[in-house]
């Protein structure tokens, strides 16, 4: 019995100690990848669909928002197979219908350089993300003993 | 990572219509001068090319593909050529409704729509590798 409460302890301890430290950010750094993968399909389409008639550009939500969104709070269980997905998965973010300025005869509502722009961003916020998760993966690394050979 | 496949999907799909409208224009300028044979026939009619979004439910994206590739109905030039089998009884000559200068205008937007799609290709590419990377 106090064998059990030990390991229960130490199980504890474990897991509370790694969610202050580490667990948190790896879970906001997966939150920020998705957005940023959801939002570079989201603007391949707008450019691929540059030409099409009376056709308006989308946009994700900036990541403050998104993540107020599905951040802390209570979230719905999901019971159904057709309920929308949990927090974190990839449905996290709506498309916004982002409206543009320019306007040509054939409706379409799409900014080459603002969309072209756009996916620079994005790249670069997805190049910060996974350098900050190898970052953290090489300290935990460090911390465990290992690569001191 | 499945939206970064979904995003070359995409992009793959805006290169390939573009592709088509390169060829229509092609096709445009090639025949500038394609009359019909036969007195009064009419001429080669220029084609243009139109797109549409379309939500692939397999991708869960909107892919872009080719409407449809109609004939300009715009009015045909006439040109006096008494002796040319395509004469009219008036000794007029149909010929086609394409006007270089619009072809080629059209042809540079193709090639940059087409180079904006390989730009989003290359850095979904490169974001790619760099998630692949997370692993190393």
């Amino acid at each position: 019995m106090k064998n059990r409460v030990n390991d229960w302890f130490s199980f504890s301890v474990y897991r509370w100690g790694m969610d202050t430290t580490g667990i948190k950010l790896f879970d906001l750094a997966e939150k920020r990848l998705a957005w940023a993968d959801q939002r570079q399909a989201l603007l391949a389409a707008n450019i691929a669909n540059a030409g099409t008639p009376s056709f308006q550009p989308a946009d994700l939500h900036p990541f403050n928002r998104t993540l107020s969104r599905v951040g802390g709070g209570v979230q719905p269980a999901r019971t159904d197979p057709a309920h929308r997905g949990r927090a974190g998965e990839a449905e996290m973010a709506f498309p916004r219908q982002a409206g543009s300025k320019t306007k040509g005869p054939d409706k379409n509502g799409v900014t080459m350089d603002e969309q072209l722009t756009k996916v620079a961003d994005t790249q670069s916020i997805q190049a910060l993300v996974t350098s900050i998760h190898k970052k953290y993966t090489a300290m935990f690394a460090m911390a465990l003993g290992k690569g001191q050979s | 990572m499945a939206d970064l496949s979904r995003a070359m999907h995409v992009s793959a799909s805006g290169m390939d219509v573009q592709t088509t409208r390169l060829r229509v224009i092609a096709e445009n300028l090639a025949n500038q001068d394609s009359i019909g044979s036969s007195p009064g026939a009419d001429p080669f009619r220029r084609k243009t090319v139109t797109f549409e979004s379309k939500l692939d439910s397999a991708l869960g994206a909107n892919t872009v593909r080719v409407k449809r590739i109609d004939r300009d109905r715009g009015e045909l030039q006439l040109r006096f050529d008494p002796t040319n089998p395509a004469a009219n009884a008036n000794g007029y000559v149909k010929l086609p409704n394409i006007n270089s200068f619009i072809e080629v205008m059209d042809m540079r937007e193709a090639e940059r729509s087409y180079n904006a799609n390989l730009a989003v290709m290359h850095a979904t590419r490169s974001m790619i590798n760099r998630t692949i990377d997370m692993l190393k």
